[in-house]
């Protein structure tokens, strides 16, 4: 059995997550429908496109119907990037389209008069300790590359926040369920210490 | 906040690294010589004469995505979505787009609907023309469009993508500095990142660059920039300017 099934629907790329974990030596598997998910592994759900694009790609293969199963078993869920906006209840993203509802809040284009989309490396700011970020500072760097985010929430569940205009949260965690809007896999050492630390600790 | 980017631009020829101007070959230099921990991100440019996409060229972008853990754009010569998806999977991040817009404007929608406008970056090289205008260069600078940078930016945001990298191929190579009044004209008009690039020569005319256009990146394709040293001599003179940067 592998450490970690990451969920791959075909889009995207997957090279920098796999190089990473190769990289920390934490065995993957690759999963492009429901049978190739195994009993006891935990989940990574990357993601790279239009939330809409995606979340009719995950239905298609009854994907998200699968993590809401394994999350309900307590099996410990990562969300990237789009993988973690997908968490939540909806987005505005060429439409409005529903997401996970892991996590209740609500995606929407950044509106702000900074430049769009927010990309480069941007500080994480603790608003509660969380094993995800074990062993990482307090303002550390990681890199951002998005044009929608998490408006309504609840600040409980947040772990970080990044300020881009106004603060907002770059990362979250409700229970067994973590997510992060940055990309760890692209963030040098810091990122590879936020996947280490869902492997070993979440 | 945001830091200032600080990207490297590496130019290959049919797999071997090339310096800018003239775009002679350099042997001495490979991939392997490029320090990948200070970097902000990495640029990687294809400028082989070729109908598709270059074999080597390819074998370069995995290499540089199993090894570095920072972002990784890659560009030169995309034609078709089946090149874009070629490229994410070999595990590029942005893809550029550059020459392509000229005959077939669409591929930059294309690409934003399907991978979202944060994954297209569209470069526009420019040339200054004996009056003073600028206009638009494509094809390895041989086609000159006509297009002012200013429309042909329009023509690239319009249509999705989400950085612009302006360039202006007399200063490429020349270390004389970047075209401020050309990368601020661009800057000041639009609402997305946009990086500077071409005559990075010393840590001065990053600086300005920073100071002067409000560019969210600059791009550097001096092969003496390329060590971990000398990026860290860089970034802490830019620091030491104010300049609010990733150490």
């Amino acid at each position: 059995m592998a450490d970690i099934n990451i969920v791959d629907v075909g889009i995207g790329n997957l090279a920098s997550l796999c190089s990473a974990l190769q990289k920390l030596n934490i065995s993957f598997k690759l999963c492009e429908t429901t049978n190739d998910f195994q009993n006891n592994s935990k989940i990574i759900l990357p993601g790279v496109g239009a939330f809409g694009n995606f979340m009719k790609k995950l239905n298609e293969r009854k994907i998200d119907e699968l993590i809401i199963e394994k999350v309900n078993k307590k099996k410990s869920v990562l969300g990237i990037c789009l993988g973690f906006q997908i968490l939540f209840s909806d987005s505005t993203e060429y439409g409005k389209h529903k997401g996970l509802n892991l996590i209740k809040g609500n995606i929407i284009k950044i509106n702000l008069s900074t430049r769009v989309p927010h990309v480069g490396w941007n500080e994480c700011v603790f608003n509660q300790n969380s094993e995800i970020f074990h062993n990482v500072k307090n303002h550390s760097d990681f890199y951002f590359l998005h044009s929608y985010f998490l408006e309504t929430y609840n600040n409980e569940e947040v772990v970080t926040y990044t300020n881009y205009g106004i603060n907002f949260p770059s990362s979250i965690q409700k229970e067994n369920v973590f997510g992060v809007q940055f990309h760890p896999e692209k963030s040098q050492y810091n990122g590879l210490q936020v996947i280490k630390n869902f492997v070993e600790r979440c | 906040m945001l830091k200032k980017r600080l990207i490297i631009s590496l130019t290959f020829n049919d797999g071997i690294l090339f310096r800018t101007k003239k775009f002679h070959p350099d042997y001495r230099y490979t991939k392997n010589f490029v320090d990948l921990w200070t970097a902000d991100e990495i640029i990687l440019l294809d400028v082989s004469k070729k109908n598709k996409l270059n074999k080597k060229f390819l074998e370069i972008v995995k290499y540089f995505s199993l090894n570095c853990f920072v972002p990784i754009s890659a560009g030169g010569g995309i034609k078709s979505m089946k090149d874009v998806s070629l490229l994410f999977k070999t595990g590029v991040d942005k893809v550029i787009i550059n020459s392509s817009t000229y005959k077939n404007p669409n591929l930059v929608k294309k690409i934003s609907k399907s991978y979202g406008s944060q994954a297209v970056i569209h470069s526009i090289d420019c040339k200054k023309k004996p009056d003073g205008n600028y206009t638009v260069m494509v094809n390895n600078g041989r086609i000159d469009t006509n297009y002012s940078p200013t429309d042909w930016a329009n023509i690239a945001t319009e249509n999705g993508c989400g950085e612009l990298l302006i360039n202006n191929i007399d200063n490429d190579g020349s270390l004389l500095g970047y075209d401020l009044d050309l990368i601020f004209s661009i800057t000041n008009k639009f609402d997305c990142p946009v990086l500077g690039l071409g005559g990075a020569g010393n840590w001065e005319h990053i600086y300005q660059l920073f100071k002067i256009t409000n560019v969210s990146g600059a791009c550097t394709q001096n092969i003496y920039h390329f060590t971990n040293e000398s990026l860290k001599s860089a970034k802490s003179y830019l620091k030491n300017k104010q300049i609010l940067i990733r150490e």
